[in-house]
């Protein structure tokens, strides 16, 4: 008897969708450059505004979307590792690829504020750095690239391997929030997403992206 | 006649590497194309783009002027051999792989100068929209060697 309980939450799954647009929209403007140069930069603002909006999320998001919840542990993974791990939220291999993915894209941000592209382009905090040291963050940008590659094709590749061989649909939890469980194994549902704490995280990530235009 | 001409090719090949000059020396030069080529193209951007209230049709159409100067102007010549070591204002940044990929550099060269020329045309022209997307498609020509031959710090 397998029942359905609520796991991510509407925010997170909304942040989620919006990053892929986001990264893969960055990822090609980047690839392209000419006239989409400019969209390189923009996207990468909204990038930069939904991980702040992550970060703070992770804190005082429900209980799914909360770090200290799936924050990989020793034990965890090796509890993982023999097949005995029952969480509910991000298992503790994927939780390793979620923070290490977003470690990645939080590092193009950083850098991506500070480079420029040596045509016409300028992160918008290229002004507060030299160029020499601007030039070096453009580089690190750039070498970023292949791991950021790298990690967006483990976590496809373990969606598609829970998929075909451990028969467990990754996918659909993240469009509907819903994950199945066996009714003897089923968490407690989360609690709903409060509008406050919504609100308050929504707000520091359009702070964060107001003020690095200025 | 064959030896005259054989003279004058060897005398001309010869006058062109004097031009070149030492290695330092092209590498300054083109250093300095550059920079110059991307003071204007700033000029354009800040003018179409970024603050399209200061756009001023005569700046525009003397820097795009310049741009498409530079770009025609024989640049790679001063990429001899040895000019991936050298320093010239500053150390060289060119790959050691340019001198493997010349043919294709020497074809994006002439992209960027057809679209540089079409940017002073569409500048002369007047219309904002218009030199902002040229001025992509230049843009688009400069990273397409960048990509290539170009080293990253």
């Amino acid at each position: 008897m397998n029942v359905k309980v609520q796991i991510w939450d509407w925010p997170l799954r909304l942040f989620h969708w919006l990053l892929v647009l986001a990264v893969t929209g960055a990822y090609v403007s980047g690839e392209l450059g000419g006239s989409l140069t400019d969209w390189h930069g923009r996207l990468g603002s909204l990038t930069l505004g939904l991980l702040v909006f992550r970060l703070v999320w992770g804190f005082i998001g429900p209980k799914y979307a909360r770090f200290a919840n799936f924050f990989p542990t020793l034990s965890g993974l090796k509890s993982y590792i023999k097949g005995d791990w029952r969480g509910a939220g991000h298992n503790p291999a994927g939780a390793l690829a979620v923070l290490a993915l977003l470690t990645v894209l939080g590092w193009l941000v950083v850098t991506g504020l500070f480079a420029n592209d040596d045509i016409a382009f300028e992160g918008p905090l290229f002004h507060l750095v030299d160029k020499d040291l601007s030039d070096k963050l453009s580089g690190w940008h750039k070498r970023a690239e292949l791991p950021l590659l790298l990690l967006v094709g483990l976590h496809v590749g373990a969606i598609g391997y829970y998929r075909l061989v451990k028969k467990v649909d990754l996918l659909r939890p993240m469009l509907t929030g819903e994950k199945q469980f066996i009714k003897a194994q089923a968490p407690r549902p989360m609690r709903g997403v409060s509008p406050p704490r919504f609100l308050f995280s929504l707000l520091i990530a359009v702070l964060a992206v107001w003020a690095i235009q200025i | 006649m064959k030896i005259k001409v054989a003279l004058g090719l060897m005398l001309s090949a010869a006058t062109l590497a004097a031009f070149a000059g030492p290695v330092e020396e092209q590498i300054k030069a083109r250093q300095s194309a550059y920079a110059f080529l991307g003071w204007n193209t700033h000029l354009i951007k800040s003018q179409v783009s970024d603050h399209p209230e200061t756009y001023n049709k005569e700046k525009v159409i003397a820097a795009a002027t310049v741009m498409a100067a530079i770009a025609k102007a024989p640049l790679l010549d001063l990429y001899g051999p040895g000019t991936d070591q050298g320093t010239g204002w500053k150390p060289s940044h060119l790959k050691a792989d340019y001198f493997q990929k010349q043919d294709e550099i020497r074809q994006i060269n002439d992209t960027f100068a057809q679209e540089a020329a079409a940017l002073q045309a569409v500048a002369t022209q007047g219309e904002i929209a218009d030199i902002k997307t040229q001025f992509g498609k230049v843009g688009a020509a400069c990273k397409s060697c960048h990509d290539q031959i170009r080293v990253r710090d």
